[in-house]
């Protein structure tokens, strides 16, 4: 049974921090305003700003800072910054006995992907698979997938739709909802923070990979039975994808549909979670209904 | 006696491994059982005393033997070795050099249906690829397959393959980079040994190239005596123990499939070509975090090339650095820039069998501990300049 974080109120304190690469301080403003408009005070940790080398943070620092906002009562929810990379330095540092007990949404996707897959596989709580501080820059902060992530919070249940694709198998699935970044997850497979995947449904997203790369992992994560008994597979946006001198041969979609086209679950391509703008908010470990028909999509948080 | 008899006692003692005193132990028996025996019935006594003659030497040799992993047969003139491309696809005007190679060494170059082939980045499609692997696995006519190239495919073919009747006549596969996976899934699966060398596409007959010459060297019957400059870096230690690896991604891409890597009690080798220091950290993490490190015998670091620079300033660690870091709470010996991987010398080695480590700052030995308990013939000379490189048979046992 999935231990949901209690949903945001007005007045609640969100924390912020950068538990990876580094991120410029005003970078994270537009955030942290638009937070507060939603009726939120905002929390902003030591590693918001902070810079060692590429990271946001000696390992150490990256860590208590993530652990403070993680044991401190008053914050409600987590949101990290940025992603990058350096996560995998400091999960296994990380105590979660306080958080255990009193649970709170953690929100970022990429390299937060170790997050989402550590803590649904050790502790059985959901998180918040959902766009960062730079989504907000910009115009960003108006748009629906921003709009996602405020209805997440103050417990709006699920109900998204999308467009059909080319490539989908239509069907019905239910089960929990777990996902994130294929090169992450693909990374964490053997740890103990990887993902198992019977009956769930898996969402997958990537950027700036190489096609044979992606195809490679799809090859590993067959081969560690991730998709064998999957409810359903979503595919999201796969960006910036680069090619090799001798091209590939297949645009990144057809690439993973060789891989997945013959199993009985429903597929969806183009899903909006991605690096790009289009990401909604998904609350992994939770339970959710995919319906793929010809006329589209919709993915549905189910209780 | 007949000489059908003969040959099959011949072929029994050719099975236990060669020992000195063997020849004299099964004659001291054989003249013992002469002696207390009635003539007529001497000889239908011979084979039954002649395997216990020889069972009494196994007896003496079985710590060693059954020590000794199957190892593949070594190579003698006229044999033929197979070329197959399993991945990324090669033109025949590619092979030249090694062809001319192969053919200096004695060998035959049996040339698989898929060189010349294309489709999308490989070289054929999987089915193609996986049949004229297989092809060349099962026809016992072909002693050893070397691979054309790596870059990217073996993933995709490797669970096609029928490992049964290249078990029932083992032969070396020689390989690197993306045949990684074979290296991993036979020494894995199977108890089997390998040969982490240059692929086709590298070789050539060129005296200097130590790619080739080490790979010769090997597959004719020589036993590993590599002696390489220390590091700063280095953890100086002992090990005895075998030896598995190969490319780091691969390794990693392999993590959680049937060819999964099985480190405990082994020395593990790691190299790796164009990776972002991230990725190697975020790599040698997870093998970390997989429980692959704390169980070591050794670790040998080989070449980490052409590391890819990223736009924000990155890691400031070296690679060894970064890879030390990660083994740095155990205490088994760690050996840097050892001479295999992406590099102009990849200094062939056989993977799956048991070897001495010694690790110094100073310098860095590796032995191999035993050798194919199949009799060498007598190597061919490697016409060369100044050395003439011939193998003694006995020399090195």
């Amino acid at each position: 049974m999935i231990t949901i974080p209690p949903y945001l109120k007005k007045g609640d304190t969100i924390g912020i921090v950068c538990p990876s690469g580094y991120m410029a301080a005003e970078n994270v403003e537009t955030c942290i305003k638009t937070l507060e408009s939603w009726g939120y005070k905002v929390k902003v940790g030591s590693t918001v700003g902070n810079q060692f080398h590429y990271f946001s943070g000696t390992d150490k620092q990256r860590t208590q800072d993530l652990q403070k906002m993680m044991n401190d009562g008053g914050i409600k929810a987590i949101l990290c910054a940025r992603g990058g990379y350096g996560l995998s330095r400091i999960i296994d540092d990380l105590d979660f006995q306080k958080f255990k007990r009193s649970p709170k949404w953690i929100i970022g996707f990429s390299d937060i992907t170790v997050l989402h897959a550590h803590i649904f596989q050790h502790f059985g709580i959901a998180t918040m698979h959902a766009p960062m501080a730079a989504a907000f820059n910009g115009e960003g902060y108006k748009n629906e997938y921003i709009a996602s992530l405020k209805n997440a919070l103050s417990g709006t249940a699920a109900n998204y739709n999308c467009a059909a694709h080319a490539l989908n198998k239509v069907g019905n699935g239910e089960g929990d909802l777990v996902g994130g970044n294929l090169a992450m997850i693909a990374h964490l497979i053997g740890s103990h923070s990887s993902y198992k995947t019977r009956h769930k449904i898996l969402f997958l997203e990537d950027i700036g990979e190489y096609l044979y790369n992606v195809d490679r992992m799809m090859i590993q994560l067959e081969r560690a039975e991730m998709f064998k008994h999957l409810q359903g597979l979503i595919i999201g946006g796969f960006s910036d994808m680069k090619d090799t001198t001798i091209p590939f041969g297949l645009d990144v979609y057809n690439i993973i549909n060789h891989h997945i086209k013959d199993y009985k679950f429903p597929i969806c391509y183009g899903f909006p979670v991605s690096h790009e703008a289009e990401n909604v908010a998904l609350k992994v470990g939770v339970k959710h209904e995919l319906k793929v028909r010809k006329e589209g999509v919709s993915l549905k948080e189910v209780w | 006696m007949g000489k059908n008899k003969q040959s099959e006692i011949k072929q029994e003692l050719q099975k236990i491994p060669l020992k000195q005193d063997k020849d004299f132990l099964s004659l001291i028996l054989l003249l013992f059982f002469n002696k207390i025996m009635n003539r007529k019935h001497f000889f239908q006594t011979l084979l039954p005393l002649t395997v216990a003659g020889t069972l009494f030497n196994k007896t003496k040799a079985a710590k060693d033997f059954y020590q000794q992993p199957i190892l593949p047969p070594v190579l003698k003139a006229g044999d033929s070795i197979g070329i197959t491309c399993p991945a990324s696809p090669v033109d025949l005007i590619k092979l030249q050099d090694c062809l001319k190679a192969l053919n200096n060494w004695g060998l035959n170059a049996e040339l698989g249906d898929t060189v010349g082939k294309h489709w999308q980045r490989f070289g054929g499609t999987d089915e193609e690829r996986a049949a004229d692997f297989q092809k060349m696995l099962d026809d016992e006519h072909i002693k050893a397959i070397l691979f054309a190239k790596g870059g990217y495919g073996v993933m995709r073919i490797i669970d096609k393959i029928n490992w049964d009747k290249f078990l029932q006549h083992p032969k070396w596969l020689i390989g690197f980079s993306d045949l990684t996976t074979v290296h991993l899934h036979v020494n894995g699966n199977f108890d089997m040994p390998s040969l982490h060398a240059d692929i086709a596409v590298g070789l050539s007959d060129d005296p200097t190239d130590i790619s080739s010459t080490s790979l010769h060297d090997l597959l004719f019957g020589n036993r590993i005596e590599y002696s390489i400059a220390g590091s700063t870096m280095n953890r100086e230690g002992f090990a005895s123990a075998k030896m598995i690896g190969g490319n780091l991604s691969m390794i990693q891409a392999c993590a959680g499939s049937k060819s999964d890597i099985k480190t405990d009690g082994k020395i593990l080798f790691i190299e790796d070509v164009s990776e972002y220091k991230y990725t190697v950290d975020r790599m040698v993490l997870n093998l970390k975090r997989s429980g692959k490190l704390n169980n070591l015998a050794g670790l040998v670091v080989g070449a980490f090339s052409n590391p890819k620079k990223e736009t924000e300033e990155a890691f400031t660690q070296t690679i060894e650095e970064i890879i030390f870091d990660k083994v740095a709470e155990y205490k088994y010996p760690v050996c840097f820039g050892f001479p295999a991987g992406h590099v102009k010398d990849n200094y062939a080695l056989k993977m799956g069998v048991d070897y001495d480590l010694n690790v110094s700052k100073q310098s860095v030995t590796l032995y191999e501990r035993f050798l194919s308990d199949t009799p060498l013939p007598t190597a061919p000379k490697m016409m060369v300049q100044d050395t003439l490189i011939q193998v003694d048979p006995l020399e090195n046992r």
